[in-house]
């Protein structure tokens, strides 16, 4: 990736009550204008010197020098220089000092004139072409080759990005939530030698800082923080938090986004579907293709184990069921031994597929030992034992729920029940309860398709409904609803339920009536 | 039992105890402590008691060195000192004094992995090679695209910094070149990240203006040994006379030095701001990033001593000089690139900056060495460290206010030759700030003149 730490003299914040932001480039028409007219700057110079470009540039500093000088640092990493000159300086510098060894240095004009021309006699080239090519290798005398062109609107979003991570060098500790990229972001973590602490208190939080920083507040892992920044920004959500410890009064301060306010500031890229490997790719696609009745997540949340988090390849929900699977490509057996210590410690259902080419004595043995659910694959993972696996699961929960229902004596007093609420008050699925209060309803109870009504409930809302026809056998359905949503009723289908008939004229329901058949 | 072990620059200590200079991290359930204490806790271990397994240490393995280093009676004092105070602490000797052979007999006396520190990559390669001439092995090296670890081992302080937490428990020995750079806040904690117990920390110029070597005895060493440039000019150095020699500005440039400063100073005095101190001038450099005045002013202020520093005056009596040494070895120091190569282009002489190849760089001080080139232009990158061997005159053009580039510039010209007398030059535009500066930076000549 596209280095775009600034330098820390070209970082510009503003401060106040502890808190801390860089001063983000707003997308108006007059920063807009300043990009443009830099962007042409880098594009009209092609094949002009580096230093032709500077003083252009030094022109518009003018205004925010830090700001013009940030944009220019962007641009000249889409640029290539390259020294151009047909005579290869080095050589005409060894040459030319050479020379000057001999005679000593050039104090007078006629002792410069003779070195020149003894080294133009040996290079074979005219005086004038020496002395403007012997430094032609300087980084100011380089010409620039080739830009890499952006829109001002992606220059200006890259800069608000190289601000944030340039200001992230100075931080000691970041906290972030984000809806995708989690293997990824600890992946990296690791690679970078941060540690992180993981937390969920509604939502997941994670706080990275490094080893040392619990010694004192420390801003050694700063740069590798900022290096993290990218990874988070990617996903479509996002909250991020960081201490800053500004260098120059020695302070604290903290600093905010999220997605919801900042996310048009930055360049976004937004991930689709990537997996890591061709095994898991294929079976996603394979696995969606099917349209089952469950939910399958890549990367889902990350459970946590401990301090620590464990983000299994993929996610299964279904009710109140919730599988996962862990592909497992290439393995030792010690990975699978702290793998599953793992596993047992935070007791969810994962299935775990194994690349069977990879298998060994010591997988057997532990299979034998756990009660891990492991799956073999030869290059592509089957769906039918998954499908199986997650069936099974789902019976399992189901019928443990039934169980447990049907041991459980039920006393409604409420005048109207919802499956849905009455299931989630006791941790069932709205499924498995109403299974079980369909087989055996209360007596003093009517059934409906979403729940139970007491008897005495629907004596009351046939009267009303009966004193709102007065003597017609039928009135307009909006006002039935209206009757019911008194009641605590958001369903048109308790009405078949309690006896009466809607009878549909098209499909708008103002045209609906209610029926007393 | 108690299980110590590195982690990525801190010491674990698993399994329950609690130890000087430990800290409970929640994170992993476990102490974890500086791994400067290294030492520390294997003391309170074995003092009460306590086994414990050590998995600290992962060393490079030993090679076979042979020892060809001799010394002067003073550096053996030094190394003594050193010695004495259980092998840690600094020795302060003046460029040219030998610092590197002290350095060198330490590491064969003690025959133990080592990880010498350096400030720049040039460095690196001139400890490389006195390591093979008198020792006889290669050495690691670590910065600038190389990461070798061997017995010993040559890093910049840079690297060693950004690696510490993977290098740190390679190491029983640790010398810092140059150690003043040591205190500044990054780089102490290389200090503090490695285990290594003896520590040597070598420097001609010991104090900072920011107060920060008070850090130093902490991480490595009182100071155990300390000689002056006068101590040493004479038998050891070579004697020196200083001048300096002042130029008028052109009438031209004159008029614009005066334009330019009046208009920095017009703008100090509109918005009050009185300069006493460099975090006067740091307050006044945050405004620039707001006020456009400022920046103007700043600017102004850069252009006019632009015009002092490089004034063409000089460059007229820069050349009258140059033809009365003729022959002799000469170095000029600038403080800009531009200057560099304008002397160069001008009078057709190499020039080192941090631009030149690093191929050039060496082939040109190795011409200068054995006498092919007898004149050489560099802006700082010469400054530290970095032997350029007998140079007999030496020209200061334009310099920063620091007293110790002055001293390490001076060094450059002070190594020993039986009958050389070395001769540093000063040019300065009077009337003008760089007399201030020039002041500022050869406090310590008056003493030595």
């Amino acid at each position: 990736m596209c280095n775009s730490i600034l330098p820390s003299n070209l970082l510009v914040v503003w401060k106040r009550q502890g808190k801390i932001y860089p001063r983000y480039i707003k997308k108006t028409k007059n920063n807009f204008e300043i990009a443009l007219n830099l962007i042409d700057v880098y594009k009209n110079s092609v094949g002009k010197k580096k230093q032709v470009i500077k003083d252009r540039i030094n022109e518009f500093e003018e205004h925010n020098y830090r700001f013009i000088r940030g944009l220019s640092i962007l641009l000249d990493r889409r640029s290539l220089y390259k020294c151009n000159s047909a005579f290869d300086p080095k050589k005409l510098r060894y040459e030319v000092f050479e020379l000057t060894g001999n005679f000593g240095p050039a104090t007078t004009t006629e002792k410069r004139n003779q070195i020149l021309e003894e080294a133009s006699k040996k290079l074979e080239l005219p005086i004038d072409k020496i002395e403007n090519n012997i430094y032609a290798d300087l980084d100011s005398e380089l010409i620039l080759m080739s830009f890499n062109p952006l829109a001002p609107e992606e220059l200006l979003e890259l800069y608000n990005l190289s601000l944030t991570q340039t200001m992230l060098f100075d931080s000691i500790e970041l906290r972030f939530t984000t809806s995708h990229n989690w293997q990824k972001i600890f992946f990296k973590t690791k690679k970078l030698g941060l540690i992180y602490e993981a937390s969920k208190n509604g939502e997941l939080w994670v706080k990275i800082d490094g080893p040392n920083s619990i010694f004192k507040l420390n801003r050694r892992y700063g740069s590798n923080i900022s290096k993290l920044l990218p990874l988070i920004l990617k996903s479509s959500n996002w909250k991020i938090e960081a201490k800053i410890l500004w260098k120059y009064t020695n302070e604290i301060y903290s600093f905010r986004i999220d997605s919801i306010n900042h996310k048009d500031l930055f360049r976004i890229q937004n991930e689709t579907e990537v997996y890591d490997s061709i095994v898991e790719a294929d079976f996603g696609s394979r696995f969606q293709a099917l349209k089952t009745k469950w939910d399958m997540k890549r990367e889902p949340e990350p459970l946590i184990v401990g301090k620590h988090v464990m983000i299994p390849d993929f996610s299964f929900e279904r009710d109140d069921v919730k599988v996962y699977m862990e592909v497992v490509g290439f393995w030792t057996t010690d990975y699978l031994i702290r793998k599953i210590k793992k596993l047992k410690e935070i007791k969810v259902k994962m299935l775990v597929a194994v690349d069977q080419s990879l298998a060994c004595e010591a997988l057997t043995q532990l299979k034998k030992r756990s009660s891990i659910n492991i799956l073999y694959y030869k290059k592509r993972i089957p769906l039918a034992p998954v499908l199986n696996f997650l069936k099974n699961s789902h019976k399992e929960t189901h019928s443990k729920q039934l169980d447990f229902l049907k041991n459980l004596m039920i006393n409604f007093t409420e005048p109207v029940v919802y499956f849905e609420e009455f299931a989630a008050r006791i941790g069932v699925s709205a499924e498995a309860a109403r299974e079980v209060i369909i087989q055996n309803p209360p007596e003093n109870y009517v059934l409906w398709s979403k729940g139970l009504i007491r008897k005495e409930k629907v004596e009351q809302i046939k009267q009303k409904i009966d004193k709102e026809m007065k003597t017609e056998r039928k009135i307009p359905l909006a006002v039935v609803m209206a009757l019911l949503a008194e009641e605590g009723i958001d369903s048109t289908s308790v009405i078949n339920s309690v006896g009466y008939k809607i009878i549909w004229r098209g499909l708008d329901i103002e045209k609906a009536e209610v029926v007393k058949p | 039992m108690v299980c110590i072990s590195f982690d990525k620059g801190t010491l674990l200590i698993k399994g329950n105890v609690k130890t000087p200079y430990g800290k409970w991290d929640s994170r992993v359930g476990a102490y974890r402590a500086k791994s400067i204490y290294y030492l520390d806790i294997l003391d309170y271990f074995i003092e009460s008691n306590i086994s414990f397994q050590d998995n600290v240490m992962k060393v490079p393995p030993i090679e076979n060195m042979e020892n060809k280093v001799s010394l002067r009676s003073y550096q053996k004092q030094a190394l003594h000192n050193w010695n004495r105070n259980n092998k840690r602490g600094i020795i302060v000797l003046p460029t040219a004094a030998g610092k590197t052979y002290v350095a060198l007999k330490a590491i064969t006396d003690l025959k133990t992995q080592t990880l010498i520190v350096v400030p720049t990559l040039d460095l690196i390669d001139q400890w490389k090679n006195r390591i093979r001439e008198f020792l006889d092995i290669d050495a690691g090296a670590i910065g600038g695209g190389k990461n070798s670890v061997r017995m010993v081992t040559v890093s910049t302080y840079d690297s060693a910094y950004l690696k510490a937490s993977v290098l740190g428990n390679k190491f029983n020995f640790l010398i810092f070149d140059e150690v003043h750079h040591l205190a500044s806040y990054s780089y102490m904690q290389i200090a503090e990240m490695f285990v290594a117990p003896y520590r040597m920390g070598l420097t001609a110029t010991y104090e900072r203006l920011d107060e920060r070597h008070k850090l130093l005895p902490h991480l490595i060493g009182n100071i155990v040994f300390s000689l002056d440039v006068e101590d040493l000019a004479g038998k050891y150095l070579s004697p020196y006379i200083y001048e300096k020699i002042f130029v008028r500005l052109t009438d031209a440039e004159q008029k614009k030095y005066l334009a330019e400063m009046k208009i920095f100073r017009n703008y100090l005095k509109d918005k009050r701001i009185v300069m006493r101190s460099a975090q006067d001038f740091q307050k006044f450099i945050m405004l620039t990033g707001r006020d456009p005045r400022a920046r103007k002013a700043l600017l102004a202020r850069n252009n006019a001593h632009k015009i002092a520093l490089n004034s063409e005056e000089k460059i007229k009596l820069l050349g009258k000089q140059l033809e009365s040494h003729l022959g002799a070895k000469t170095l000029i120091f600038t403080l800009h690139n531009d200057l560099v190569y304008m002397i160069s282009r001008r009078f057709l002489i190499p020039s080192i900056t941090y631009q030149t190849p690093k191929n050039e760089r060496r082939e040109i001080l190795e011409k200068f060495k054995n006498g092919n080139y007898n004149t050489l232009v560099t802006s700082q990158v010469l400054d530290e460290g970095i032997d350029v061997p007998d140079a007999s005159v030496g020209y200061i053009l334009s310099g920063t206010g620091s007293s110790r580039e002055y001293i390490q510039r001076l060094g450059r010209l002070l190594r020993k030759v039986e009958g050389k007398k070395a001769k540093l030059y000063e040019i300065v535009s009077k009337e003008t700030v760089e007399v201030r500066i020039s002041n500022r930076r050869s406090k310590k000549q008056k003493k030595v003149v």
